[in-house]
């Protein structure tokens, strides 16, 4: 009788442990993780878009953790071989990073959220994160590549704008070198900031369209148009256009020896504006000129929403998680557009009367743009990203020509 | 106690707990990298069973590019032996002896070792930057212009400039081992040689290093496979770079894993790594028991 007493108790209570029904009112908590660490630009934005959202959810807490940029990309791949051990919301770069995510089935499919955000968030603006028809990432904010210009130096070469030509660029920079002033500033340590170079000049030189073709791997990296870009940025580097130690150099160094004066131009992505328009100085930005006009204009911009967030499919609560998403992410949006960190995915529906100038100037520059080529380490996946980026440091290093460029990508990519 | 001790059971029984953190902290992970290794296999998606071929890839494909790690690798545990080794066993001599100071002196010496790799790494990486680094500022300063160089920048000094702190980090602590074995020697070995009338390279050469031959033999097998595993100071000054040039096995291993989704060859990296660590080992240990 004891031994049947106690066999009914014990069922009662896994089945009370099991049984448990979720209200939809009892109090949730959502974790997440991003890459907004204390020195992240964005770090003020997420602050203030998670104590909106709780503001707004008192009924749902986010419990958020923040890595730093590099080591993130290594957890959430090792997460993701585990996906029990993913958050419900996650930071991730649209493009074939979260691609690989999307087709292992490990993130949830947000199209059914989206509906509600249709209004506020252009369905362009989720294209890189979309994947046989459906959405799976909310951006953040949209990043172009920039040229920026310090004005106080080009005076010094006597120089009162940013040069729109190529032509008009290298007589710039020769007057520059003359003068002793390096143009340009490139962190060779870090080959991510070679390609913001080098993909505007292959972008102005082969078009937009092209360009997409090439990394979407449709189209051969044996290009003529290619080889002749890599040619016209060893050109540069030959006539003493970049710093000689940027091979030895972050990007950390390199804009900080932008912003004390050291570089005429920096050509990185537009989340700088906020640093370099909060820095003292006279600063402009610009886009690289054309190369051939019959196949690119001055207004094709490398660069699109890739900041994103997603919602892990193996979350217990993917709907809760999903709407949190789309709310945090436009929000983040909001906080960051006005911080300087990025230009709006989202439609601003507020005063923007406060934006910092340059955020103000490249946005203006985004609306009048005539094409977006995504980054090139974004669009592609991670092992043909790397041997890209390989090959990128090769001729930053002048260590292959341009025909070396093109036939090598194209034997080992395609 | 005895009939506890004798009963095979109690005894298992007791060692379960060691077992099976033994099995699940070492054993299970290189099994599991034994595994996978002879997978293509993104880390996500579905694998695909390729036998040998990662294998075979890492010692025939110039493009992965794991026959100049090794080398680099073999060429910094060389300069472990042919360095590191006599630089920390003349310090260990020289303080065992007793001098003044010996305290303050082995403190020193072993700070770098204490100093996180990462600090060690920004400390260096400030020491070479091409502007105003320490180094170039010097050669400056002494009219050797020429001489100043982007010394991590350069395929030509790249790997050098990253030997140099690897190595000088851990000269302490190699010194610290040596310095306890000479300590260790019997005051009266040393007293008799001294009465015979031998000077002190002679009681360093026939009494002292006879006497520490194990502890310098677990020094030299801590130094070349402790070159063989270098990953954190090489990260933090070049990443592998430029050009691969600074790439050793373990940064090439991270690069595969966590940057080219490439588990199967990240894992079959690990592997290798695993077995040529453990064969040095060997290999050293052998050497030196046919010398004694």
């Amino acid at each position: 009788m004891k031994k049947i007493l106690a066999m009914v108790i014990a069922a009662l209570m896994v089945t009370s442990i099991i049984a448990v029904p979720v209200h939809a009112d009892d109090p949730v908590t959502l974790t997440m993780w991003c890459i907004a660490t204390e020195s992240d630009a964005n770090r003020p934005a997420y602050e203030q878009a998670i104590a909106a959202f709780e503001e707004a959810h008192p009924d749902i807490k986010i419990e958020w953790e923040a890595f730093e940029n590099q080591s993130y990309k290594t957890k959430i791949k090792a997460a993701m071989s585990d996906p029990e051990t993913l958050p419900d919301i996650f930071f991730t770069w649209a493009g074939a990073f979260l691609g690989d995510f999307v087709a292992a089935g490990n993130v949830y499919c947000l199209d059914d959220t989206y509906a509600n955000f249709q209004e506020q968030l252009p369905e362009v603006m989720l294209q890189n994160a979309s994947y046989d028809g459906g959405h799976y990432g909310v951006p953040l904010t949209m990043n172009i590549v920039t040229l920026f210009a310090n004005m106080d130096l080009l005076a010094e070469a006597g120089w009162d704008h940013v040069p729109e030509t190529y032509e008009d660029l290298t007589a710039c920079c020769d007057a520059l070198v003359e003068k002793g002033i390096i143009p340009f500033g490139c962190a060779g340590k870090e080959t991510w900031c070679v390609t913001e170079y080098l993909e505007p000049i292959i972008e102005k030189t082969i078009g937009y369209e092209a360009l997409n073709e090439v990394f979407a791997g449709r189209a051969t990296w044996n290009n003529p148009g290619i080889a002749e870009s890599v040619s016209t940025f060893q050109d540069m580097i030959n006539k003493g256009y970049f710093d000689p130690s940027g091979m030895a150099l972050g990007n950390d160094e390199v804009k900080a020896n932008f912003i004390a004066g050291k570089y005429a131009f920096y050509q990185n992505g537009s989340w700088n504006c906020g640093e370099v328009n909060d820095a003292e100085g006279n600063f402009q930005v610009a886009l690289f000129p054309v190369m051939n006009a019959e196949n690119a204009t001055y207004g094709q911009v490398i660069g699109g929403p890739s900041d994103t967030l997603a919602v892990a499919a193996s979350s217990k609560n993917p709907e809760i998680a999903a709407n949190a998403a789309f709310e945090l992410g436009r929000d983040i949006c909001h906080y960051g557009y006005l911080a300087g960190s990025g230009l709006p995915a989202w439609t601003p529906d507020y005063d923007t009367s406060e934006v910092k100038a340059l955020v103000a100037d490249v946005a203006e520059i985004v609306a009048a743009a005539d094409g977006m080529t995504l980054f090139g380490d974004t669009a592609m996946s991670a092992d043909p990203a790397n041997t890209y980026l390989d090959y990128v440091s090769l001729v930053y290093g002048t260590e292959i020509d341009g025909q070396g460029f093109i036939e090598g990508l194209a034997e080992e990519l395609q | 106690m005895k009939k506890l001790y004798s009963n095979k059971g109690h005894i298992l029984l007791f060692l379960i707990p060691a077992i099976i953190l033994f099995c699940g902290i070492l054993i299970a992970p290189i099994v599991m990298s034994g595994y996978y290794s002879f997978f293509d296999w993104d880390g996500l998606g579905e694998k695909t069973f390729i036998g040998f071929s990662n294998y075979i890839d890492l010692f025939t494909s110039n493009r992965i590019g794991f026959m100049k790690a090794l080398g680099n690798s073999l060429v910094l545990a060389l300069l472990s032996v042919g360095l590191q080794l006599p630089l920390a066993l003349g310090l260990a001599l020289v303080l065992g002896k007793g001098i003044k100071g010996e305290r303050i002196f082995l403190s020193i010496f072993f700070m770098p070792v204490l100093i996180s790799t990462v600090v060690i790494g920004q400390l260096w990486l400030k020491i070479y930057n091409p502007d105003y680094g320490i180094l170039n500022v010097l050669l400056r300063s002494l009219g050797l212009e020429s001489w100043t160089r982007m010394w991590l920048g350069l395929r030509e000094t790249a790997l050098g400039a990253v030997f140099i702190p690897t190595l000088w980090q851990y000269v302490g602590y190699h010194m610290l081992l040596l310095y306890a074995g000479v300590k260790s020697v019997p005051k009266e070995l040393r007293e008799a040689a001294m009465l015979d009338g031998a000077k002190d390279s002679q009681i360093n050469r026939y009494i002292v290093l006879p006497y520490i031959k194990p502890i310098i033999r677990i020094s030299v097998i801590f130094a070349v496979t402790g070159s063989l595993k270098s990953f954190d100071l090489i990260y933090v000054l070049t990443n592998g770079g430029p050009f691969h040039s600074t790439e050793v096995p373990s940064t090439l291993m991270i690069d595969m894993l966590f940057l080219r989704n490439r588990y199967g060859m990240g894992s079959a990296i690990a592997v290798l790594l695993i077995i040529l660590c453990f064969a040095f080992a060997l290999i050293i240990n052998r050497v030196f028991k046919e010398e004694e």
